[in-house]
């Protein structure tokens, strides 16, 4: 009978050890997965004990803050929706996006220092505090935009050339994030889809903008092409099928074709960089990547080099081919002929403090892609600021200061075409590069480039 | 020192010593004084108002009330184990510095409780210490443990699934939990008189032996109060436990595997059938197999249970800093969850070890007897308390289907502490008998 003890002795203590191993599972190896459970509300219980940092435009306006006013924390967005999709949200029950998701564990004091900081101070029962956020967006343009855009569908993006810094990054139409409880149902049912931040997620095709694209990729070729003159007259012929353009030009150079934007040229150009050439200069451009921005972002799409016809090399040279963009990748494009063939890595947040208010993170200026060569930009920069001087950008055109850009009236199955504008401003010394689009709101020259010069116009008085 | 103890072996007769004036027991529960006093200083520094001092003074009261224990065991020559009493003082402090923690209300109650089943634990160890008549009377007691185990289908209140508790007003009563304690008895007794027989058979069915229905009859009673735990009480957690005591302890006094075998098969029928007869053991199996489709309903206090468990990494998060009130009911079946999430592995697999421990002790204790009654007894007893503790920890981890029963001297719950005090009592009895006639 002792033998039999033993063995039940040996049987439970066996029970009791397979359960020290499988709880070493649970908490070792399932742990992570299980305390990042979107259904595990710690997180959230966390949040509910901190005081969540503030994130502030350039100029120290608060743009998302709590309110702690009342019994219970409120996240407040003073802007409303002028940078909803920028700044995001976060809300119990519809998660978080945007910069308050992508900041949250600095604005929520999680991170280096902050994270010893409010242990201690939950210990002691004090306060636990989060880091604050200051962005490069400037609110006051980020207004301008929004109201010009006027609830119309369509996006704008204000950048520095030089340092990627973002001023301005509208995407309309938008929603007021301080009343997601009540307006979210509708949210998602819109048409419209105000919860997508066109300016990085949008997928439009560029139109006649992406003919610096073309321009660039022609004289990688050959740089002569630059002085060669192109003869112009209304259509173009390409394996038979007739290309039609917006009028006949006569005979133009590149300088001029751009500045009239001129589609035969344009379509020649495609035909002599090849449809590997084209690829070539849209991968450099940074059209087919994410541009790193810290939110979502979309990368861009293009037909593959090899399946292109001469008629698809054609018209995807004038912009109309199965090429999609977002307005960011847009505004790079413009910065990186601004900046001499250099695209810097775009940025939203200038610094990060935590909660004592020591910066722990700065954004410094550096390069993303090399676009081009110099020499490549300054003769599409000509014909940019042709454009703007007597083509048919001349809408962007801002008193006291040279302007460069190129218009674009995008066709899609949608209706009428979407209006364009990319530019940069002044054109000797850039110091700013805007992309607009209005969806289905007509010519881009008409429509759009006037957008961008008022823009421009106030970035500059404003003193950027 | 006489000649007769030079004789002995130096390390028992230092042994013998040490039990004798119980320091070892003394040493082991001052430190868990220590620990408890630590963990209530904790709760006052933390929780604001009355609430803290309240945790502080039942700290207090708590380890004084142990102290007291040990203190009559020492002036009355008491031999029982020495490790037993710090080891259950460190699982019930931990279990009432927690609930102090979740909820105030339900600590200062169990403080209660615990003085209470302090109380159980002097009077098992002092009337009882002679509990070999207990033997005597076990058709009597298995009739009142019968009729107590029904009382509750007829009158008891329905309680997390279960109607398996009495409603006195002031307090609720849960007979099984004490009934436990008289059905090893009872095994005991019944065993001792007729394991020859039942390990021998008196008549052969082709190459089986069989004994005859006297004695195997009271058995298959027994069985078939298990199932009748698990279909009108909806009790599955209890009844596994009363069966599978019963299966350890029939097997210990005939040594004849078939029969636990034949035992367990009977059980998987029951419970296979009881699978597709009862709803509600359906769905604990269901949300055992893939809780997350049934998260919002039936899943949610498992999935909480590992959300619990998942966040609190090696350490945990320390005392009062988890989200442990996020499980619903986390004070009774889940407060090992709670441990876990703010004490880490470290302190998960500490109250296991600590149950192995008592496992341990409590084996040990059945081999050093000397007659089959108290050994069958002693055995019987441990594999209720190692089982019972297995049952819950599995369940709340998830290793197994949830079947909600205490936590042995941790979950919140007057029956549960001071019926598993009154077994703690019993295996002291029998230890004390045993260190009495070395």
């Amino acid at each position: 009978m002792k033998q039999n003890i033993l063995k039940l002795g040996y049987l439970l203590l066996g029970l009791l050890a397979v359960l020290v191993i499988y709880l070493s599972y649970m908490q070792l190896y399932r742990g992570p997965a299980l305390a990042d459970n979107p259904y595990n509300r710690r997180y959230q219980e966390y949040e509910a004990q901190v005081k969540r940092g503030t994130i502030y435009d350039t100029k120290g306006i608060a743009l998302a803050k709590s309110d702690y006013s009342q019994s219970k924390n409120r996240r407040v967005y003073p802007a409303g929706q002028n940078t909803a999709q920028v700044i995001g949200y976060i809300n119990e029950r519809y998660g978080r996006a945007g910069l308050e998701s992508a900041y949250d564990r600095n604005l929520l004091g999680m991170e280096g220092a902050d994270r010893f900081r409010n242990l201690l101070n939950r210990l002691l029962g004090r306060e636990q505090l989060g880091g604050d956020v200051t962005l490069t967006v400037d609110s006051a343009l980020q207004k301008l935009a929004m109201d010009m855009l006027g609830g119309r569908r369509g996006a704008v993006v204000l950048l520095d050339p030089r340092t990627g810094a973002v001023r301005v990054m509208a995407s309309s139409p938008s929603y007021d994030p301080n009343r997601l409880e009540d307006i979210w149902p509708q949210l998602l049912q819109d048409p419209q889809a105000p919860l997508i931040n066109r300016a990085t997620q949008g997928a439009y095709p560029p139109g006649s903008t992406f003919k610096i694209i073309t321009a660039a990729a022609a004289l990688a070729t050959d740089l002569s092409l630059a002085e060669k003159r192109f003869d112009c007259p209304g259509y173009l012929v390409v394996n038979g099928f007739k290309l039609d353009d917006t009028a006949a030009h006569g005979e133009v150079d590149l300088t001029r074709a751009l500045a009239v934007s001129c589609n035969t040229t344009f379509a020649q150009l495609g035909l002599i960089a090849g449809a590997e050439g084209l690829q070539r200069a849209v991968k450099a451009f940074g059209l087919l990547q994410e541009p790193p921005v810290g939110i979502p972002a979309r990368a861009g799409t293009m037909a593959a080099a090899g399946a292109m016809t001469p008629t698809e090399l054609a018209s995807s040279a004038i912009g109309q081919g199965e090429v999609l963009v977002s307005p960011l990748q847009m505004a790079l494009s413009a910065a990186a002929i601004a900046n001499r063939g250099i695209i810097m890595q775009p940025y939203l947040v200038d610094t990060v403090k935590d909660s004592l208010g020591t910066t722990v993170k700065q954004q410094v200026a550096r390069t993303w892609l090399t676009a081009t060569t110099p020499e490549i930009a300054e003769k599409i920069k000509a014909g940019m600021t042709s454009a703007v001087k007597n083509g048919t950008a001349q809408a962007a055109a801002v008193s006291g200061m040279q302007v460069a850009g190129k218009t674009g009236s995008a066709q899609n199955p949608q209706g009428q075409t979407h209006a364009w504008f990319i530019g940069f401003a002044p054109s000797d010394q850039p110091r700013l590069a805007v992309a607009v689009i209005l969806e289905n709101a007509g010519p881009g020259g008409a429509v759009a480039a006037p957008v961008a010069g008022s823009l421009l116009a106030a970035a500059v008085a404003a003193g950027y | 020192m006489n000649s007769a103890d030079h004789d002995r072996p130096g390390l028992l007769s230092n042994a013998a010593s040490l039990f004798g004036s119980r320091k070892a027991e003394q040493k082991l529960l001052f430190l868990t004084g220590v620990y408890t006093l630590a963990g209530m200083l904790v709760i006052f520094l933390t929780m604001p108002g009355a609430t803290g001092r309240i945790a502080l003074q039942a700290g207090l009261a708590t380890v004084a009330g142990f102290f007291l224990v040990h203190i009559y065991w020492h002036f009355t020559g008491f031999k029982g184990d020495c490790f037993l009493l710090p080891v259950t003082a460190v699982l019930s402090a931990t279990g009432l510095v927690f609930l102090f923690r979740l909820n105030s209300a339900y600590g200062t109650r169990q403080f209660i409780w615990l003085l209470a089943a302090l109380l159980a634990l002097l009077l098992t160890t002092r009337l009882l210490k002679d509990f070999r008549f207990l033997g005597d009377y076990k058709y009597i007691y298995a009739l009142v443990g019968l009729v107590a185990l029904i009382l509750p289908i007829f009158f008891g209140r329905e309680q997390g699934g279960a109607k398996s508790w009495l409603d006195f007003g002031l307090f609720q009563f849960q007979p099984s939990e004490f009934v436990k304690i008289l059905v090893v008895l009872f095994l005991a007794s019944f065993l001792d008189e007729n394991k020859e027989a039942l390990a021998a058979g008196t008549r052969s069915v082709g190459w089986l032996n069989i004994p005859s229905p006297q004695e195997w009859a009271p058995l298959v009673v027994m069985w078939g109060v298990s199932l009748l735990l698990l279909v009108f009480q909806k009790d599955l957690g209890t009844a596994l436990i009363y069966f599978g005591t019963f299966l350890a302890m029939v097997y210990v006094a005939t040594s004849r595997i078939v029969y636990a075998v034949f035992g367990m098969g009977l059980f998987l029928t029951g419970a296979s059938a009881s699978y597709f007869l009862f709803d509600h053991v359906r769905s604990r199996v269901e949300i055992w197999l893939n809780p997350w489709p049934l998260i919002d309903t039936t899943g949610y206090q498992v999935i909480q249970s590992i959300f619990a468990i998942g966040s609190g990494g090696v350490i945990g998060a320390g005392l009062g800093q988890g989200f442990p009130n996020l499980i619903p009911a986390v004070h009774t079946d889940f407060i090992f969850a709670a441990i876990c999430e703010e004490m880490g592995l470290a302190g998960g697999v500490s109250v296991i070890i600590l149950f192995m421990i008592f496992v341990y002790r409590g084996i040990k204790i059945a081999l050093k007897t000397k007659d089959d009654f108290a050994s069958l007894a002693a055995a019987g007893l441990t594999a209720l308390l190692g089982l019972q503790a297995f049952i819950i920890l599995a369940g709340v981890t998830k290793m197994l289907p949830l079947t909600g029963v205490t936590l042995p001297y941790m979950s919140y719950g007057g029956s549960s502490l001071v019926a598993n005090f009154i077994l703690l009592g019993l295996l002291l009895n029998i230890s004390h008998e045993a260190e009495m006639r070395l």
